[in-house]
């Protein structure tokens, strides 16, 4: 069975394109929520998120025919690729594995309303042919080579997540040598109108942990990583920025949009991840949270964590306060975050932090980045339908 | 190090135009020599070219559930948790963390997101179901599925065009063999989507009759595969699941193994998003790779499955890809296709592995599939005891 590693990223998120950008955000602690342009807010509880700015979508080289969401997956997996050094031939042998959601829905509601409301047809219908989420594996895997399996997973807001778990089990068994997992989601009307209707948003930039969070803020962003065996990137003097030592994978089987209130499920897919990276629990040095500000997760994850961990052993922060709820990207995103935390030994903090919430154990990094010697760290995302992925990482 | 898991099939669930029930409907429907196509009741088709599909029968899969969950789950939630029971019924296999879930689909919960959008176009804000929302993330049926029968293991959901059921067999086939579950429900399901869908496809003119490149649509409406007068799929839905289970785990509860799953390959051919380029080649063939990590040669398969669905640029290619990979078993081509049967869902592709599970008397036997875009999956079955 073979070592994985962590042998290439690309990000596109709300602070711009590129890896660099994205950790000198974090970096700064920079809050990258705002007033939504995307769509019209007009009546909605909320009307703040993290959208990928416009002179970033611009300077992505991706043409602007295509669906937003396409546009930003294939800008990051070009990165991620790139950043890794792999070449035609190389692609040629490599798995693809996509988390995500909302496919292109931002063009196909367009399409929607108009018809709905001129009740003619419209000639927006072309959109309907990126609506589906495989279709971001379609296009990236055409326009880049890719010959390997290709795989898009839908796994809520743990999607991203899961695409680097099933990802690192091809290459660990040896299907493929290497793999470019992440996941791809863009804003989209139905996701911004469903939180809302669940009162799930808060109306200001989230606030995660604090006690007085009122809900979670959405995203928009796009995170790949190249995973690869650890001999065949030896072998080829690339650089490895961490080795990804293990995943767990749960289902709560309890709720479709609430978490169990043990947190049964979360303590599992920690569990299963220590298990499989063959680490201790007190070995773990930084948890990136789901941390998504709304009352319930961020109770029910600090009492998961607690009792996989032990209360305030662990520093936890939330990059979620910083780039938005970036739903089928959030968990490779946050796993970008992690490998970068552990690359530089800085934490990422926890944004619009004043107070933490008291059943909240834990030191959650308030607002200013912190200097860490980090060896493991663990990344969480969890999702409606009570999917739970968690990631160990390691230097 | 230990030995590789060996993966094999203890039951399956299917609900169908063709039938709703365990091993022995799916038996019944191999048997089937008529199609289960028949014009649509659901909704009015005398506007639109088509008017054949695969529907499930309402009362038939109503019955299967109380007032309180029939009302609670979208009609597409009721297909997957439908066949699901079934299949775990059939294999009489625990739920719990040690069982995993793998859907396939192409379509998901469409309909509830149309209903969610439109809440919002007629009535604003106020307008909007928190009811429905869950409902419009594809993996609505996953989680519907899980709760149903207490799945605590990874519960995946998979969207693929043509292929999603083949690729979710794969799929948790690897989730068995990596140790993540010691059993997996794995499958697929879609449901016909209603009225604005039938039009959308008809626009986008993926539906028999298809037009033909001069714009014109000809030949009678029917789901045709690899025939020379194919002219387009036929939709269908339902949901089938068959149980994947470690053989070790299977052998030592005293389940009744069915087939063994020797190998279950996945790749891509790198073409544009619904291509179908006949003459296009694949020098990395995971028919090819799966027949070596079976260790069986092509002179050993009895049958051979395809996804064949009437597309006539989808068969073509499917058949030159065959016809190049097994070249010295040209009595294999055409594949069987159960989409003639039942017709095209996310459901189709694990038919037809319940169905070659069930008919290895002769010997192992290949499920293949092919979608436009390029994802190719390859599944080998046999005998528990031919190896």
């Amino acid at each position: 069975m073979s070592r994985v590693v962590v042998s290439g990223l690309g990000v596109v998120s709300p602070y711009g394109s590129g890896t660099k950008t994205f950790w000198a955000g974090l970096a700064a602690g920079a809050c990258a929520i705002r007033p939504i342009t995307l769509i019209d807010t007009e009546g909605f509880r909320s009307r703040v998120a993290a959208e990928v700015p416009a002179d970033a979508m611009a300077g992505l080289g991706v043409s602007p025919r295509r669906a937003r969401a396409d546009r930003l997956g294939l800008a990051a997996a070009r990165e991620a690729l790139a950043d890794a050094g792999l070449g035609p031939a190389d692609r040629a042998e490599a798995a693809l594995v996509i988390g995500a959601v909302g496919g292109g829905m931002l063009e196909g509601e367009a399409w929607f309303w108009e018809e709905t409301r001129t009740a003619r047809p419209s000639p927006r219908i072309k959109a309907l042919r990126s609506i589906l989420p495989y279709t971001h594996a379609e296009t990236i895997g055409w326009r880049l080579g890719i010959g390997g399996p290709k795989e898009t997973v839908v796994m809520a807001c743990a999607s991203g997540a899961a695409s680097i778990a099933l990802a690192a089990d091809l290459v660990r068994e040896g299907v493929v040598p290497l793999a470019l997992a992440g996941g791809v989601d863009a804003l989209t009307r139905i996701c911004f109108m469903g939180f809302n209707a669940l009162k799930l948003l808060d109306p200001d930039p989230c606030r995660p942990f604090d006690r007085d969070r009122k809900g979670m803020s959405i995203g928009e962003a796009a995170a790949f990583v190249v995973l690869e065996d650890a001999e065949r990137c030896r072998a080829r003097g690339a650089r490895d920025f961490a080795k990804l030592l293990g995943a767990g994978i749960s289902t709560d089987a309890h709720h479709v949009t609430s978490p169990h209130p043990e947190g049964e499920g979360m303590a599992r897919a920690m569990m299963l991840a220590l298990a499989a990276a063959r680490v201790d629990p007190r070995a773990v040095d930084y948890v990136n949270a789901h941390g998504t500000g709304t009352l319930q997760n961020d109770r029910i994850e600090a009492l998961a964590i607690a009792r996989v961990l032990g209360a305030g052993r662990v520093p936890i922060s939330s990059t979620k306060s910083l780039v938005g709820h970036t739903m089928a990207a959030a968990g490779s995103l946050e796993a970008v975050a992690s490998i970068l935390a552990l690359h530089h030994g800085l934490i990422p903090p926890t944004a619009n932090l004043r107070e933490v919430d008291p059943e909240i154990p834990f030191d959650c990094v308030p607002n200013i980045a912190r200097p860490a010697p980090i060896e493991v760290a663990l990344t969480n995302s969890f999702g409606f339908g009570g999917q739970n992925v968690s990631l160990v990482f390691g230097r | 190090m230990s030995a590789p898991r060996r993966v094999v099939v203890t039951g399956m669930g299917t609900v169908s135009a063709a039938g709703i029930g365990g091993r022995d409907v799916v038996r019944a429907v191999l048997a089937r020599r008529d199609s289960a196509l028949r014009p649509l009741r659901s909704f009015d088709t005398a506007t639109l070219p088509s008017h054949l599909a695969g529907e499930v029968d309402d009362e038939a899969l109503d019955a299967l559930f109380d007032r309180d969950a029939a009302r609670r789950l979208s009609r597409i939630c009721r297909l997957t948790v439908a066949a699901c029971r079934l299949a775990v019924e059939d294999a009489r296999v625990d739920a719990g963390p040690t069982l995993g879930l793998v859907v396939g689909t192409e379509f998901g919960d469409f309909r509830s997101s149309g209903e969610f959008a439109t809440g919002f176009l007629k009535r604003g804000p106020s307008g909007l179901s928190p009811m429905l929302f869950p409902g419009t993330v594809m993996n609505a049926m996953s989680a519907a599925a899980s709760i149903a029968i207490g799945v605590k293991g990874p519960a995946v959901t998979v969207n693929q065009g043509t292929v999603a059921g083949e690729v979710a067999l794969a799929r948790g086939a690897a989730l068995v063999a990596c140790g993540h579950a010691e059993a997996v429900l794995a499958g697929g399901v879609d449901e016909l989507c209603g009225p604005v869908y039938q039009r959308l496809a008809h626009e986008l003119g993926v539906l028999s009759p298809m037009r033909r490149p001069d714009g014109r649509r000809d030949g009678v409406e029917g789901c045709r595969p690899y025939a020379p007068d194919h002219n387009g799929p036929v939709l269908g839905e339902g949901a089938t699941f068959v149980v994947l289970e470690d053989g070790e785990v299977a052998g030592a509860r005293g389940a009744t193994i069915l087939a063994e799953l020797r190998a279950a390959r996945w790749g891509n051919i790198p073409v544009a998003p619904y291509a179908a380029p006949v003459g296009r080649r694949d020098p990395r063939s995971v028919l090819r790779a799966s027949l070596a990590e079976a260790r069986l040669p092509t002179a050993a398969l009895r049958s051979c499955w395809g996804s064949g669905h009437g597309d006539p640029a989808l068969d073509d290619w499917e058949l030159a890809l065959l016809r190049a990979d097994l070249a010295e078993r040209p009595d294999l081509l055409p594949p069987r296709s159960t989409a003639a049967l039942v017709g095209q869902h996310g459901g189709v592709g694990a038919l037809s592995a319940a169905a070659a599970s069930l008919d290895l008397g002769a010997g192992p036997a290949l499920v293949h599939g092919l979608a436009r875009g390029g994802c190719r999956v390859a599944l080998v079955l046999a005998s528990p005891t031919g190896r």
